[in-house]
């Protein structure tokens, strides 16, 4: 008795659980194969859209800067010693000739002050002026406004011995491309 | 009607497949009654043959009721009339709302016993020895010479204790099998369970002995079963155990014509004196002479006959139904006479010995089908599959719509060239903001001269008392190793001289307070950043030294000519020291545009 028991068994349970799982793992492997796909995909999407709003972002970020950056190369592509030579000669025409006279030009080929630190390239300007107090105020916020990449170093301030002017002499770091 | 093989003549996959027609063809899986003994079926057909005639009665076992069963005619059972005849059962049964029929059938027409081998005789093997009278007979028959094709075999148990054999075997031809088959296959046929029970008359008729009498066991007993063709004689010794039975064939008489000497001596090796003798009819009407013969043999002993119309086994409506058929349905009925529960009729009544079946199925033909828990296993593998295909419908159902909710969606159509050019696009632009950052740091407003200028017209305002003889700034960068920004230091240096009435100012501005709010209003008039003081990266330092002018020449008022150096008594010298550390938003980039 009991004949049918092994193939019940066999084809009544065994089998079927086999191809089930065999069906079921099959579906799943596929799912989890195009899921893999679909993850490199939305990936990709994922940093493409992260990437696009950080775009459109540091486009309107940049947009507001860039046409000062474009002033600044403009003045930065200027040889630095005939962009000062011009821009005094403009301050010495506003300014009254009593009052304000450019005594020293020179443009020291070291690289002190800010320049002995930085990698970015750079010029050294040396002025010397007699001026009043205020004129001279007036003619350096003049030259420092229109050409925004001389940087201070040094600045010293005497009484004039021969007149009621000051002497002022005076270091630049001037930054350059 | 389906043929099947046996399965042994069958492949796994073929049984398997034969199970599953089995299954889908048949109502064996949900109807247990394909599998029940008949005796238990709610609707039973009780034929009786005692070789004068054929009689049958049905039995509707949920209402103990009894009617007339379907007549034979004088041909008797054949093998071609039994389809009609069960179909008619079988609509009678559906009719009383019955999915199964037993067939009970009472042999009463042959009767005769044979003994096991001698070495058999062993107690503890009874139950072995019960399955292989059926399976192989001539293994344990002490006489080989019938043949089994012919004859069929039971064994009847003896189980008083010193009695001789531990058994005895009851023999019946196989004349009725044609007929109990017919009726099994009009069954298959038909999908209803008809289940055969073939019985040996005389042993069911015994148990009706516990029945019929009460009173307490005093002495031996002596049954004595007259039928038609034979009579019965059933030893029980002083417990109601049976040591004895044999059978007295007619040879054509009404009785037998040796009952005399053979209880006589029957009794006299048992060693029987007196025994209470019990004449049981269930051949009819009785021969007047069986009594006389016993009274003449057993002088003391009491003879009682049994008066069915006043047993348990009456059925008023049918009076003829013969009193062992009824007791075929009142197996289960509890009866607690002291004869009852001697060891033989309980065993007799409770292990089946009496309602022993004599031409069963057979076993090769029982294998055909799947046995009931086979049935039940297949049945429950269909819900399994069920399941299992539920189950893989939902996985690739649910596989499916997530694939295809992936499929829809953008990204999946999405190109990797595209992320690569706003990537780029990114990356220039990023360029691009470094760039701006940079030049956007270089040319910071941290160090202006017109700014220090500012700041030195605030410190000494007109007419304040002061005369500045000497202004030195310088803005040096402050060096540290590995830093991406620098911090730096502003310094400013500034001599002059004063007079008495400003030194108050100077020690104003000789604390970092006074010298703070001097930068924070630079800062605030100029609008340049780097004279914040407010910014935990910066810190501002003053320190003004005050002497006595040595060229002081006190004069009155009236003769002190504006900045005339011998009219200010004190001579001083300010030092402040302005430090931006590599965080302030003033530091320097290190590196070049990039």
């Amino acid at each position: 008795m009991n004949l049918y028991r092994t193939p019940i068994a066999l084809f009544g349970f065994v089998l079927p659980v086999f191809i089930t799982a065999a069906l079921a793992g099959a579906a799943l492997i596929v799912k989890s194969r195009i899921e893999a796909s679909f993850n490199g995909k939305l990936s990709h999407f994922q940093g493409y859209e992260q990437n696009r709003i950080q775009a459109l972002a540091r486009e309107a970020e940049n947009g507001k800067k860039r046409d000062h950056y474009k002033t600044w190369e403009t003045l930065l592509s200027k040889e630095t010693a005939s962009n000062v030579g011009s821009t005094l000669a403009v301050i010495e025409d506003k300014m009254p000739s009593k009052e304000f006279q450019v005594t020293t030009r020179d443009f020291p080929a070291n690289r002190a002050g800010f320049a002995s630190v930085s990698a970015q390239n750079s010029g050294q300007v040396h002025l010397a002026f007699r001026a009043t107090f205020r004129t001279m105020q007036a003619a350096f916020l003049e030259l420092e406004t229109r050409m925004p990449h001389l940087q201070l170093q040094e600045l010293r301030i005497d009484p004039s011995a021969n007149s009621n002017s000051l002497n002022f002499d005076v270091y630049y770091t001037a930054w350059e491309p | 009607m389906v043929s099947y093989q046996h399965p042994s003549e069958l492949n796994a996959l073929q049984q398997y497949r034969q199970a599953a027609a089995i299954l889908r063809g048949t109502s064996r899986a949900v109807n247990d009654n394909w599998y029940k003994p008949a005796i238990d079926l709610d609707f039973q057909l009780h034929i009786r043959d005692d070789g004068e005639s054929v009689k049958s009665w049905t039995f509707h076992a949920p209402t103990s009721t009894w009617a007339p069963g379907p007549d034979f005619g004088t041909d008797g059972p054949t093998p071609e009339n039994i389809p009609a005849i069960a179909a008619d059962i079988v609509a009678a049964a559906r009719k009383a709302g019955c999915n199964a029929l037993g067939v009970i059938i009472h042999v009463a027409d042959e009767f005769a016993t044979t003994e096991l081998k001698p070495e058999l005789d062993n107690p503890g093997a009874l139950a072995e020895l019960r399955e292989t009278i059926i399976t192989d007979p001539q293994a344990i028959l002490d006489d080989s010479s019938l043949s089994p094709t012919d004859h069929s075999w039971r064994l009847l148990p003896y189980p008083a204790s010193g009695s001789e054999t531990i058994a005895t075997i009851v023999t019946l031809t196989r004349r009725l099998e044609a007929i109990v088959s017919a009726f099994r296959d009009f069954g298959t046929s038909k999908n209803f369970p008809i289940r055969t029970l073939t019985l040996s008359e005389p042993i069911l008729g015994l148990i009706t002995l516990a029945e019929l009498r009460t009173e307490p066991l005093a002495r031996p007993i002596l049954a004595v079963l007259p039928y038609p063709r034979f009579t019965i004689l059933a030893f029980f010794n002083e417990h109601g155990d049976l040591r004895l039975i044999r059978s007295l064939q007619h040879r054509g008489q009404r009785r037998p014509t040796n009952l005399r000497h053979a209880a006589a001596t029957t009794a006299a090796a048992l060693e029987f004196s007196a025994p209470e003798i019990h004449v049981l009819p269930f051949g009819g009407a009785m021969d007047p002479q069986l009594k006389t013969d016993l009274s003449q043999v057993f002088e003391n002993a009491s003879i009682f006959e049994a008066d069915w119309n006043h047993s348990p086994f009456a059925v008023p409506q049918f009076p003829g139904i013969s009193p062992e058929i009824v007791a075929a349905t009142r197996l289960k009925t509890e009866v607690d006479t002291p004869l009852a529960t001697s060891h033989t009729f309980a065993t007799l009544r409770t292990e089946g010995w009496a309602t022993q079946d004599f031409l069963p199925l057979a076993p090769q033909l029982a294998e055909v089908f799947p046995s009931r828990a086979e049935m039940k296993l297949l049945h429950s593998s269909r819900y399994l599959k069920f399941a299992l295909a539920i189950l893989v419908f939902a996985i690739v159902t649910w596989s499916a719509f997530g694939v295809l909710d992936m499929i829809r969606k953008p990204e999946w159509t999405f190109e990797a060239s595209e992320a690569s050019t706003v990537a780029a696009r990114l990356a220039e632009l990023g360029k691009e903001k470094s760039r701006i950052e940079h030049w956007d740091n270089l040319l910071e407003d941290r160090s202006k001269a017109w700014a220090s200028m500012e700041m030195l017209a605030r410190l000494f305002p007109n007419n304040s008392g002061f005369l500045v003889r000497a202004f030195n700034h310088t803005a040096t960068p402050d060096p540290a190793a590995g830093q991406a920004r620098l911090g730096f230091v502003k310094v400013w240096t500034i001599t002059g001289l004063a007079e008495e009435s400003s030194m108050e100012r100077l020690n104003t501005l000789n604390t970092r307070e006074g010298i703070s709010a001097v930068f924070a209003e630079v800062a605030r008039i100029t609008g340049n950043q780097a004279f914040r003081t407010d910014l935990p990266s910066r810190s501002i330092t003053i320190s003004i030294r005050t002497s006595e002018n040595p060229g002081y020449r006190p004069k009155p008022p009236e003769e002190i000519v504006p900045g005339d150096e011998s009219s200010f008594p004190y001579a001083f010298e300010i030092s402040i020291k302005q430090r931006f550390e590599g965080d302030d938003p003033l530091a320097i980039t290190v590196s070049a545009a990039p």
